[in-house]
C-alpha cells in the first residue's frame, strides 16, 4: 500500500472535521419567526466541505504528489525542531506573552516579546543583545505611547503599571 | 451635484493632520511594498488599528495612501535588486533589473515611477467616472442576484489557484465557516459555539485577517534560519538618483502602451479575486506579444517596465470601484478597505455613493492625492528605503510582530481578539505551508455574512427557490462562476484536448442567454455582439479543421510561470 500524503492526511481531517460540525449544528436553535432557520446556512457550508473534501481526497490518493508542491521536510523528530525552529520560537513566545499580558501588559511584554524573538531569531552575541534591547524599546515603546497618547487606547496595563 | 460632493470631500481631506496622515500613510505603504515579503494587503490591515479613532474620511485616506504607496514601493526592491517587493511588481524585475545592472538604475526607477503614476491616475480617474454608473447597475440587484455574485467571487478567487482549485474552494467554504461562528446575524441564535462563551462572541474579522495574512506571512518569512539574518542590501546596488526627464520622454514615446495596460490593469481589478499580481505578468505578456522588438524583452527595455508598473498600480482603482459600487472587494486589499468601512459603520452596497457621497468622494480624490504625493515621496523614500535594507528580515518580523500584539487589541480593546490572531496565524503559516490559497478565505470570512443575510433575505421574500436560476442578473453569476470554476481545468487541457476548443464559444454563447434576459436595448446588443464573437471563434476552429493550437498553450505555460 503506498504510503499516505500530506493531502490525503489533511482531507480525512476535514472530513472528520466536517462530520463533528454538522454533528454540532443539531444543537442550534431555531426561533418560531424567520423563514431561514439559523442552522441551514452553517449546514450548508460544512456539506458543502465535506462534498470538496471527498474530492480532495479522492485526487490525493489518485495522483501521485506533484514535485515542489508541499516542501520536503527533514525525518526526525530533532531534524524536524531544527527545520520549524524559528515558527516554533514564535508561536511559544507570542504565546507567552499573551499569557503573561495581564501581569506585565503590553508595554513590557511586548517590550521582552520583541527583544525575546529577536534574541532566539538573531543570537545572543553581546552587540546584537545590545541593538535588540535598544530596537524592542524604541519601537514597542513609541507604539505604546501613539496609541496610548495618540489615540486614546486603553491597552493591558498589567499589574507592575496598574497602582500608577 | 457631483462638483458640491467633490467640493465637500476636498473640504473634509483639507486639514493639516489629515495631509500629514496622507503623507505618511504614501511613504510607509512605499517602503512597506519595497520589502520583499511584506505585502500591499499587509501593510493596509496593520494600519488599520491606527485609523479605527480617525473619522471615517481621514482614516479612510490614510489607509488609501497606504495602498497607492505600496503599489508602487514594491519597483524599488525589483528593479535595484531584482527582488520584487510585492507579487505585483514580479514582471517589473524582468526588463527593470537588466536596465539596473547594465548601468541605468535611474531611468529605470524614472519609468517605473512615472509608470506608477499614470497608471494610477487613469484608474482614478476610471474609478471616480464608472463607479457611480456601476452602481446603478447594482442598484438592480435583488438579495438572490447578490447571494450568486458573492458566491462567483468565491469561485473566480478559487480558481485562480489554478491546480490547486480544490483547495482554493475548501479555503473560500472554510472562511465562509470561521464567518458563521458566534451569534448568527439575523436572529441572534448561538452557532457552532461548543458552549465555549469566546466562540459565542465570534472571530473579529480584522483580527482573522490579520493572523491569516500578517502573522503567518511573516513567520514564512523568517522560517529559513539563514534567509532571516539576512539583509536586503546584501542583494544589489540601491543608492541611486531617478532620472525623472528621460523616463518622462520613454512613457511619451509609448503612450498606447501605457494606456492599454493601465486599462488591463482596471479590468483585472474589477474581477473580484484578481490583483496586481495577476494584472502585472498579463499586461507583459501583452506588451511583448504587441511589441515591435518582442526580442528586447528581457534584456532591459523600457516598454517591459511601462506595462507591469502601470497596470499594477491601475488595479487597485478596478478593486474600489466593485467595492465602492456593488460592496464585493475586488481582491485582498480591498477586503481589508471593506473592513476599514465596517468599522467605522459603513456598509458598502450600491446605495453607498448615493447616500454616502461626500465618504465616496473623500475616497475617489484620496486616490488621486495620493498618486501625486506618491510621486514626490518616491525620491525621498528611496533614501530611507536603502537604510532600511541594511535592518535584518528578522528584526522586522520582530518589531511587526509586536505591533500586531498591540494593533490588534486596540481595535475592540479585547483579549480574546490577541489569541484569534494567534491561532489564525498559525492556522495561516499551516495552510500556506500545505499550499492552500489564502486570498479566498479572507474572501469568504469577509463575505460570509454578507452570502447569508441575502440568502436569509431572498427566502423571506419567497420560500420558491428558482429565482436563484431564473434572475437574470443571478442566472448570469451562476454561469460566469460555472465557467470560471472550469478555467483551471481548461488551462490544464488548452491544446491538448478537443473539447478546449468549444470552452470559449460556450461560455459566449451561455452568457449572451442572462444579457438578452435583462431586456432593453444595450445589453441585448451586447449579448448579440458577444454570441456572434463566439460564433467567429467556432467558426475559424472548424476552418482549421479543428486544430489543438499547441503555440497557445505554450504561451499560456510562459504566463503561468
Amino acid at each position: 500500500m503506498r504510503r499516505l500524503n500530506h493531502d490525503t492526511v489533511i482531507a480525512i481531517f476535514l472530513i472528520l472535521a466536517s462530520g463533528v460540525l454538522f454533528w454540532s449544528t443539531f444543537s442550534i436553535r431555531s426561533p418560531d419567526y424567520g423563514v431561514l432557520a439559523p442552522s441551514a446556512w452553517p449546514r450548508g457550508i460544512i456539506i458543502a466541505l465535506a462534498i470538496l473534501s471527498v474530492i480532495y481526497l479522492i485526487q490525493s490518493l489518485r495522483r501521485e504528489p506533484v514535485e515542489g508542491d508541499v516542501p520536503k521536510h527533514p525525518s526526525g523528530i530533532k531534524a524536524w525542531v531544527v527545520y520549524w525552529h524559528n515558527p516554533i520560537i514564535c508561536f511559544g513566545l507570542f504565546f507567552a506573552y499573551l499569557i503573561t499580558l495581564p501581569i506585565l501588559g503590553s508595554l513590557i511584554g511586548g517590550v521582552l516579546f520583541v527583544f525575546s524573538l529577536m534574541c532566539a531569531i538573531g543570537g545572543i552575541a553581546p552587540r546584537d543583545v545590545m541593538s535588540h534591547a535598544v530596537l524592542a524599546l524604541v519601537t514597542v515603546g513609541g507604539m505604546w505611547s501613539i496609541f496610548t497618547f495618540g489615540l486614546d487606547v486603553i491597552l493591558p496595563t498589567g499589574v507592575i503599571f496598574s497602582p500608577f | 451635484m457631483v462638483i458640491e460632493n467633490v467640493l465637500a470631500a476636498v473640504n473634509e481631506l483639507a486639514t493639516l493632520q489629515t495631509v500629514l496622515l496622507m503623507m505618511i500613510g504614501v511613504a510607509g505603504g512605499l517602503i512597506a511594498g519595497a520589502i520583499p515579503g511584506f505585502t500591499i494587503a499587509m501593510a493596509v490591515v496593520l494600519t488599520l488599528p491606527f485609523t479605527f479613532g480617525m473619522p471615517a474620511a481621514q482614516g479612510l485616506a490614510t489607509m488609501v495612501s497606504v495602498l497607492v504607496g505600496g503599489l508602487s514601493g514594491g519597483l524599488m526592491a525589483g528593479i535595484l535588486t531584482g527582488i520584487p517587493g510585492t507579487p505585483s511588481s514580479v514582471a517589473t524585475t524582468f526588463d527593470g533589473f537588466p536596465m539596473a545592472r547594465s548601468g541605468r538604475p535611474g531611468l529605470a526607477l524614472g519609468i517605473g515611477v512615472w509608470s506608477s503614476f499614470s497608471g494610477g491616475i487613469i484608474s482614478a480617474i476610471l474609478l471616480m467616472t464608472l463607479a457611480p454608473q456601476l452602481a446603478r447597475v447594482g442598484l438592480e440587484f435583488q438579495p438572490w442576484d447578490y447571494f450568486m455574485l458573492v458566491m462567483f467571487a468565491l469561485t473566480i478567487t478559487a480558481s485562480l489557484a489554478g491546480k490547486h482549485l480544490v483547495k482554493g474552494l475548501i479555503a473560500g467554504v472554510v472562511g465562509l465557516l470561521v464567518r458563521a461562528v458566534g451569534e448568527d446575524e439575523a436572529v441572534g441564535m448561538a452557532r457552532l459555539d461548543f458552549g465555549s462563551e469566546a466562540l459565542l462572541q465570534g472571530f473579529d474579522f480584522i483580527a482573522v485577517l490579520i493572523g491569516l495574512f500578517a502573522f503567518s506571512q511573516l513567520l514564512h518569512d523568517i522560517r529559513d534560519p539563514k534567509e532571516a539574518r539576512k539583509t536586503l542590501s546584501e542583494r544589489g546596488a540601491v543608492n541611486v538618483e531617478i532620472e525623472h526627464l528621460a523616463a518622462i520622454r520613454e512613457i511619451a514615446k509609448h503612450w498606447t502602451l501605457l494606456i492599454r495596460s493601465s486599462l488591463i490593469g482596471v479590468f483585472t481589478g474589477v474581477l473580484p479575486g484578481a490583483g496586481g499580481s495577476i494584472a502585472n505578468i498579463l499586461a507583459y505578456d501583452q506588451a511583448k506579444k504587441t511589441s515591435k522588438t518582442p526580442e528586447k524583452f528581457g534584456t532591459g527595455t523600457p516598454e517591459g517596465i511601462i506595462a507591469p508598473e502601470s497596470s499594477n498600480n491601475a488595479v487597485e482603482g478596478g478593486a474600489l470601484m466593485t467595492l465602492m459600487a456593488l460592496g464585493i472587494p475586488g481582491d485582498v486589499t480591498a477586503a481589508v478597505m471593506l473592513g476599514a468601512l465596517l468599522i467605522h459603520d459603513v456598509v458598502p452596497s450600491p446605495t453607498f455613493i448615493a447616500e454616502e457621497p461626500v465618504l465616496a468622494y473623500s475616497i475617489f480624490i484620496a486616490f488621486f492625492v495620493a498618486t501625486f504625493m506618491m510621486l514626490g515621496l518616491q525620491s525621498v523614500m528611496l533614501r530611507v528605503f536603502v537604510m532600511v535594507t541594511k535592518i535584518r528580515m528578522y528584526m522586522l518580523a520582530a518589531i511587526i510582530l509586536g505591533f500586531c500584539g498591540i494593533g490588534v487589541y486596540a481595535i475592540n480593546n479585547v483579549d480574546l481578539d490577541l489569541w484569534t490572531l494567534l491561532w489564525f496565524g498559525i492556522l495561516g503559516f499551516v495552510m500556506r505551508h500545505y499550499g492552500f490559497p489564502l486570498a479566498p478565505m479572507i474572501l469568504g470570512v469577509v463575505l460570509g455574512n454578507i452570502a447569508e443575510l441575502n440568502l436569509a433575505r431572498a427566502v423571506a421574500i419567497s420560500t420558491d427557490l428558482s429565482p436563484f436560476v431564473t434572475r437574470p442578473w443571478a442566472l448570469f453569476f451562476l454561469i460566469v462562476a460555472g465557467f470560471s470554476a472550469a478555467f483551471p481545468i481548461y488551462q490544464a487541457h488548452r491544446g491538448r484536448k478537443k473539447w478546449t476548443l468549444f470552452y470559449l464559444p460556450m461560455a459566449c454563447f451561455a452568457t449572451a442567454v442572462p444579457l438578452v434576459m435583462m431586456g432593453g436595448i444595450p445589453r441585448p446588443v451586447l449579448a448579440a455582439v458577444v454570441v456572434a464573437f463566439g460564433a467567429y471563434t467556432l467558426w475559424r476552429r472548424a476552418q482549421s479543421g479543428w486544430n489543438l493550437n499547441p503555440d497557445e498553450a505554450e504561451d499560456l505555460e510562459i504566463i503561468e510561470g
